[in-house]
């Protein structure tokens, strides 16, 4: 089964999703930060990334610029998770190379679809 | 001849009669006796001439007399009623708070009254007849009042504003501030009025001082709570998320009686977050915050996506949702999800307001507009309600909210979108008939932009005129100057979008208050304003040592460029405004960079890159080097840069290294170093980079806003070192 790499520095937000993830089938890895998300990244080679934007240490921006800039991880794609429902917020995570983009709170079943079209796509 | 003697008698008597007329008027000219004979002479005819003329000539004389007598009492009429009207225009000079001066062709004083003498502080030598106004700036000038100016120049000026009605304010040493307003004459001088306006001005100064208290206490509060948004909404997160997490467990565990709680928990927590959503969307409103974001769209599938949104919720009150959009209908140019907030609003409160009726959304095209029609078959309102509907905190009944719920801010929200888009959004109703709402858009965004300003110029009354806008914690800001309030819009939003902080100014009296105070990075400045217009504006802004190095880009509908460059403009921009070509202009010019060169030498590329981004933002040119070696080289390649950027742990040559050479050359050894270092440094490196440099920062988050900040420090301290060596 696929494998994800949840990069989210609340608790209470990374257990949840976590769980929801998990129960659907996924195996879930977690990062606190973008800098431990970046190390992950490369470590853990995860099939997707759920990114966080306002992150501690390294934020949800520069977190997904330096995977994209890496060639080993380049090709994992990031969907980028905001509070910020703003429309500026999805120009600027797509320009740090996210492949997609969702608002908090999630709407899991619209995620989940989110998540399998980026999966399906990386099969073909 | 019988008939020579009476005819004899009749000349004899008409003769006879002359005389008497003349020696009448006082004068004697020829002898009665000789007439006769005279006349028997010449003949009848010939006497009839000589009698008429000499009758006219006496008659002229008479009159002629009598005309110096009436033009003597003209001229003593006109010297009274001109001694008289003299009196009064000096009684009515020297009776004006105002001073009053005017000129001649050759700019030499004519007449002036008292308080002109008072305000304008003029020595006694120039109110002679062979001094004149130029001579006077120029002992202005030579007394110090031109700053560093080149005093040529400034009179240059100063004559050449003259051709123009111009007016600016003045400060006097005592504090008195006045208004002088100068105008041509038609003979080619001009007239000067000088008004004291102190009182006004502090008065003014008080308002705006309490304006701005309260806009910033409004700020204040707005930001607050935009930048609460995160943190009431995560919270807010696990309540929705673990809810329905549950409800996912229950199912799978077979608990299903759990479910109705759980579902209720859900949806308040939903119901909440829609709540919490309008008010930071308001405050957002409010705070200059709120972005637009325009691009082209078609208009059927954002009307299936807000149906299916809709739906659900129209069911609940067992209402009919009709839908009437042809999928052919075509595309609009607008910000989409504003779009689709508002007809969400719009749509939810029909369903919420009606039971077991129609809720319809039709869309149809009005020319260059969209317009999207909600009508339903619920309450409907009176007037009265109708004219609070669109006011914020102010929901039509406060029964309606325990009724029916929200905050009543969906509408106020709805109204705001729309016109950030150039439209607006209309309702009518009737008690218990239900309520018909139109939101109406542009369909292309050039024709937003004169509606928006149509629309700003109706609300004028009503809506707060922005003073500031954008990106308001942006580090760049620009000086809006413009009449129009459809420019300030527009201009505000795409300078927003920009990341711009903007400043706006309506008059150029505003204008130059902001931006003696703001300092601004670069002004936009509008040619044709009333009471003071651009140019004057821009020479004032020139004139003023403080201001005079802002960048000033002139808009305008003509091509005056000429004129933009010789008064010291940095642009020149020909209406309609080209974005492209301001966002170009003002990146080249803004940023309190402003062109200064920065060398970074840095082996670890990704800082490097990130700094380059910052300063180049911030209006720097910047160079790169990867080690000191390569340091050196580029100084040797380039000219002086302002300020160097050092990392200290670099292969091939270090930081120390480069620094020795550095300050051993006597071409750079004063160059200003900042050091930017991860090394943890013991005494002696502080020590060394204490005597070579002028400021050590250490890498981290915060590098970015600390460097930044040493920068401009060490340009300030570098500019004002050499003007105190020039000066």
């Amino acid at each position: 089964m696929a494998k994800i790499l949840l990069v989210e520095d609340n608790e209470m937000n990374r257990d949840m999703l976590s769980r929801r993830l998990e129960r659907k089938g996924f195996e879930v890895v977690m990062a606190p930060d973008g800098q431990q998300g970046v190390a992950l990244a490369a470590s853990e080679a995860p099939d997707l990334i759920l990114m966080d934007m306002s992150l501690p240490v390294v934020d949800g921006w520069e977190a997904t610029r330096r995977v994209k800039a890496n060639d080993a991880t380049r090709g994992i794609p990031v969907i980028a998770l905001t509070a910020h429902a703003m429309v500026g917020d999805r120009e600027k995570a797509l320009n740090a190379g996210c492949d997609d983009y969702d608002t908090k709170p999630v709407d899991f079943p619209r995620l989940l679809g989110k998540i399998e079209l980026l999966l399906q796509r990386g099969k073909e | 001849m019988p008939s020579l003697l009476p005819m004899r008698l009749f000349w004899q008597a008409v003769a006879a009669a002359f005389v008497v007329i003349g020696v009448a008027g006082g004068v004697v000219m020829l002898s009665v006796g000789g007439v006769p004979l005279l006349l028997q002479a010449a003949g009848p005819a010939a006497v009839a001439t000589i009698l008429s003329a000499l009758a006219v000539g006496l008659l002229a004389r008479q009159v002629n007399i009598t005309l110096a007598r009436n033009t003597e009492k003209m001229r003593l009429h006109y010297e009274r009623e001109l001694t008289r009207k003299t009196a009064e225009l000096r009684s009515t000079l020297e009776n004006m708070h105002q001073g009053v001066a005017m000129y001649d062709a050759d700019y030499k004083l004519l007449t002036w009254n008292q308080q002109f003498r008072e305000y304008l502080d003029m020595p006694d030598e120039f109110f002679r007849r062979d001094r004149s106004f130029i001579d006077y700036l120029r002992y202005l000038g030579e007394r110090g009042e031109f700053g560093e100016q080149n005093i040529e120049s400034v009179i240059a000026q100063r004559v050449e504003q003259l051709k123009r009605v111009h007016s600016f304010e003045r400060t006097r040493p005592d504090g008195t501030v006045l208004d002088v307003y100068r105008a041509p004459t038609p003979d080619g001088g001009f007239i000067a009025i000088y008004t004291d306006i102190t009182e006004r001005k502090q008065a003014e100064q008080e308002l705006m001082r309490a304006m701005e208290a309260a806009e910033a206490a409004n700020r204040v509060k707005s930001g607050f709570l935009a930048n609460m948004s995160h943190e009431l909404r995560t919270p807010l997160n696990a309540i929705i998320g673990y809810s329905q997490m549950l409800q996912e467990e229950a199912q799978d565990a077979g608990q299903s009686d759990l479910l109705p709680d759980l579902e209720k928990i859900e949806n308040a927590g939903k119901h909440l977050l829609g709540l919490i959503n309008d008010i930071l969307d308001l405050s957002k409103i409010e705070a200059g915050r709120m972005t637009v974001f325009i691009e082209e769209t078609n208009v059927a599938s954002v009307v299936i996506e807000v149906r299916g949104i809709i739906e659900p919720l129209a069911a609940k009150n067992g209402n009919r949702l009709v839908v009437d959009c042809p999928a052919e209908f075509g595309t609009i140019e607008t910000d989409v999800t504003k779009l689709k907030q508002s007809l969400l609003n719009l749509l939810s409160n029909a369903s919420k307001f009606t039971k077991n009726g129609t809720v319809e959304l039709a869309v149809a095209r009005d020319s260059d507009r969209v317009i999207f029609r909600v009508t339903d078959t619920g309450i409907g309102m009176s007037e009265e309600q109708m004219g609070r509907l669109f006011q914020a905190f102010a929901q039509a009944d406060s029964s309606t909210t325990r009724k029916f719920g929200g905050t009543g801010l969906g509408l106020v929200i709805t109204r705001h979108f729309a016109r950030m888009l150039g439209g607006d959004v209309s309702v009518t109703s009737r008690p218990g008939q239900g309520s018909t709402f139109s939101l109406v858009l542009p369909a292309r965004q050039a024709d937003a932009i004169s509606q928006a300003g149509a629309a700003a110029q109706q609300q004028s009354g009503t809506t707060p005129r922005r003073t500031v806008s954008g990106d308001v914690a942006g580090e760049c800001a620009v000086l809006v100057i413009d009449d129009d309030e459809a420019v300030h819009d527009t201009v505000g939003n795409m300078l927003g979008r920009e990341g711009y902080r903007v400043l706006h100014a309506r008059t150029g009296r505003e204008a130059l208050d902001i931006a003696r105070k703001e300092r601004p990075d670069a002004i936009t400045l509008d040619v044709m304003m009333p009471q003071m217009d651009g140019w004057s504006v821009l020479t004032a802004l020139k004139n003023d040592n403080a201001l005079a190095d802002i960048p000033v880009i002139m808009l305008s509908m003509l091509n005056e460029r000429a004129i933009a460059v010789q008064l010291g403009a940095a642009g020149y921009i020909t209406k309609p405004i080209d974005w492209g070509q301001l966002s170009t202009m003002l990146s080249r010019l803004g940023g309190r960079g402003g062109g200064a060169r920065v060398l970074i030498v840095d082996d670890d590329p990704e800082m490097r890159g990130v700094t380059r981004r910052m300063l180049e933002r911030s209006g720097y040119i910047v160079g790169e080097a990867t080690n000191g070696e390569e340091g050196l080289t580029w100084l040797e390649a380039n000219p002086a840069p302002a300020v160097i950027l050092l990392d200290l742990m670099m292969p091939v040559m270090d930081g120390f290294e480069f620094l020795e050479r550095v300050r051993a050359s006597a071409t750079w050894r004063e160059l200003p170093v900042i050091v930017v270092t991860a090394k943890v440094l013991d005494a002696s490196d502080i020590e060394i980079l204490r005597r070579l440099t002028q400021r050590v920062i250490e890498k981290g988050a915060s590098t970015a806003v600390d460097l930044r900040g040493a920068i401009r420090e060490v340009l300030k301290s570098r500019g004002a070192a050499a003007k105190a060596t020039t000066a």
